[in-house]
């Protein structure tokens, strides 16, 4: 306990850029978040409308499309394709990249093969939320559509969609803490991120070349580096419990799609 | 693509033995999350202020920490802080850990899912707090919350991964994967088989939830 309260080696945050510098690195983390964010709401969407279609196989090959994803460590699925895939690939967005990204964003090609991995999983679990928040209204709003004479598409499209949308905002932010958190599981690819921004800070802070001449012990520094993606989530999550209570306000006492750890649930109040 | 049998029959020992660490980890996580987690839902709806507030305070720290960052604390962290903790020590506590916090606020929510109503019942006749969780609340929470459970047993399952491939270095499946990529470089079928063994584990046990969920779906 002595040691970890121990104000000496606390110092290294307030000696030079050190603070500055995780916070920046930490920019690099969402940004990739939110890119594979807005990606995964596209490609969960029509993931999840091919899985409700009335064509058997289509929507038998997509629930194994998703179970497979869902069931298979993000990890292992980012490791993949930092390997696998093709150089060209990877060149390819370090030329494209749009110039307005974080500059470790833009020249790394790894940076490609994340974002890829992450979205594959993570837009299987968005669909399963999709599914849930159109599943919760079928019954009875899209009897209802289909008996005024709307056509399936249509009664989707103007009936069951803008609700169901609406139902499934709170999990989505939901999967956006948990995608938050798996980010830093590109730091295996050697992506320039917080985590390994917290590595760089323990190993040179204390030395008198270059650093600040102020030891950053591993424990303490990995303690902020945790603290920035709590404090990060904490927000989102008061955001989402936000949305929320005025959804039921809105509604009236619906079923709300809740999320767990990419476990998609309905909760009946 | 014509590799894709050899790799796993020249390999079976490697994926084998990962399949067993894997497996371990898991369990003694569960056990840790299971304890951990119990206590931390009882401080959450103890009556007491103090209580409640650590409650809290361990569900969203743990709850919103990376697992990758968790597993650098417990080991290289606690190491230089002068505890000398082994890998599988370090790695369960992080998993057990993180996952206690889920594993409480799953207890929490199935404990408040019993209407209030009962509390009050059996407050009133002439239970004491602690009777009145163990008979009336406690049997009542336990069909509620064993979906979760079993949804959160296989997010273990994929977060060992995490733990087992962060500086704790565990040779789990897919440090095995790695090991035989590195061999071969026959990256396609030595993840391919990875992911089947992570799969193995999982598909049954998402069938087992599922059975559990229509068992135990309470109407109210």
């Amino acid at each position: 306990m002595g040691y970890l309260f121990d104000p000496a080696n606390w110092e290294w945050i307030f000696a030079g850029r050190n603070f500055m510098f995780l916070l920046e690195r930490f920019l690099n983390n969402i940004v990739i978040a939110l890119i594979v964010m807005a990606l995964s709401l596209i490609l969960g969407l029509v993931i999840a409308l091919l899985r409700i279609s009335k064509n058997k196989v289509t929507s038998t090959a997509t629930g194994i499309w998703i179970d497979i994803w869902r069931n298979l460590p993000v990890l292992l699925i980012i490791l993949y394709f930092g390997l696998a895939l093709p150089q060209e690939v990877k060149e390819f967005w370090v030329d494209i990249a749009p110039s307005f990204l974080p500059e470790q964003i833009r020249n790394s090609g790894q940076v490609v093969a994340s974002i890829i991995a992450l979205t594959i999983y993570n837009s299987a679990v968005i669909a399963e939320i999709f599914r849930a928040g159109i599943h919760s209204l079928e019954r009875g709003q899209g009897e209802a559509a289909a008996a005024l004479g709307l056509p399936y598409w249509k009664a989707m499209r103007i009936v069951i969609l803008p609700q169901g949308l609406r139902r499934m905002v709170p999990a989505t932010v939901g999967q956006l803490i948990t995608l938050t958190k798996d980010t830093s599981l590109v730091s295996i690819l050697a992506i320039q991120e917080l985590v390994s921004a917290g590595s760089i800070v323990n190993n040179t802070s204390g030395s008198p070349f270059g650093g600040t001449g102020v030891p950053a012990p591993i424990l303490q520094v990995y303690i902020v580096v945790g603290g920035m993606f709590v404090a990060f989530n904490l927000a989102l999550s008061l955001l989402s419990r936000r949305l929320e209570v005025r959804e039921r306000k809105r509604a009236g006492d619906v079923e709300t799609i809740t999320g767990l750890e990419d476990q998609v649930g309905i909760k009946t109040v | 693509m014509d590799r894709i049998l050899p790799i796993i029959t020249n390999n079976l020992d490697v994926y084998l033995s990962g399949l067993l660490v894997t497996l371990q980890l898991v369990g003694i996580s569960f056990v840790v999350a299971m304890v951990v987690g119990t206590l931390i839902a009882s401080f959450r709806i103890a009556p007491a202020k103090l209580l409640n507030w650590i409650g809290g305070f361990y569900v969203e720290s743990f709850r919103n920490i990376p697992l990758l960052v968790l597993s650098i604390i417990f080991s290289a962290g606690f190491i230089r802080a002068g505890f000398p903790i082994g890998k599988m020590a370090s790695g369960s506590a992080a998993l057990g850990l993180y996952t206690a916090a889920y594993i409480a606020e799953a207890i929490r929510s199935g404990v408040s899912a019993v209407s209030k109503g009962q509390i009050e019942a059996s407050l009133s006749l002439g239970f004491t707090y602690g009777q009145t969780m163990r008979q009336i609340i406690l049997p009542q929470a336990f069909r509620t919350v064993i979906p979760p459970i079993g949804n959160l047993i296989i997010a273990m399952i994929k977060n060992s991964a995490i733990v087992a491939g962060s500086i704790i270095a565990l040779d789990d499946i897919l440090q095995g994967a790695r090991l035989v990529n590195s061999r071969t470089f026959a990256t396609n079928e030595a993840f391919f088989w990875a992911g089947v063994g992570y799969l193995l584990l999982t598909i049954p046990a998402t069938i087992i939830v599922r059975r559990l969920e229509t068992r135990y779906a309470v109407k109210r």
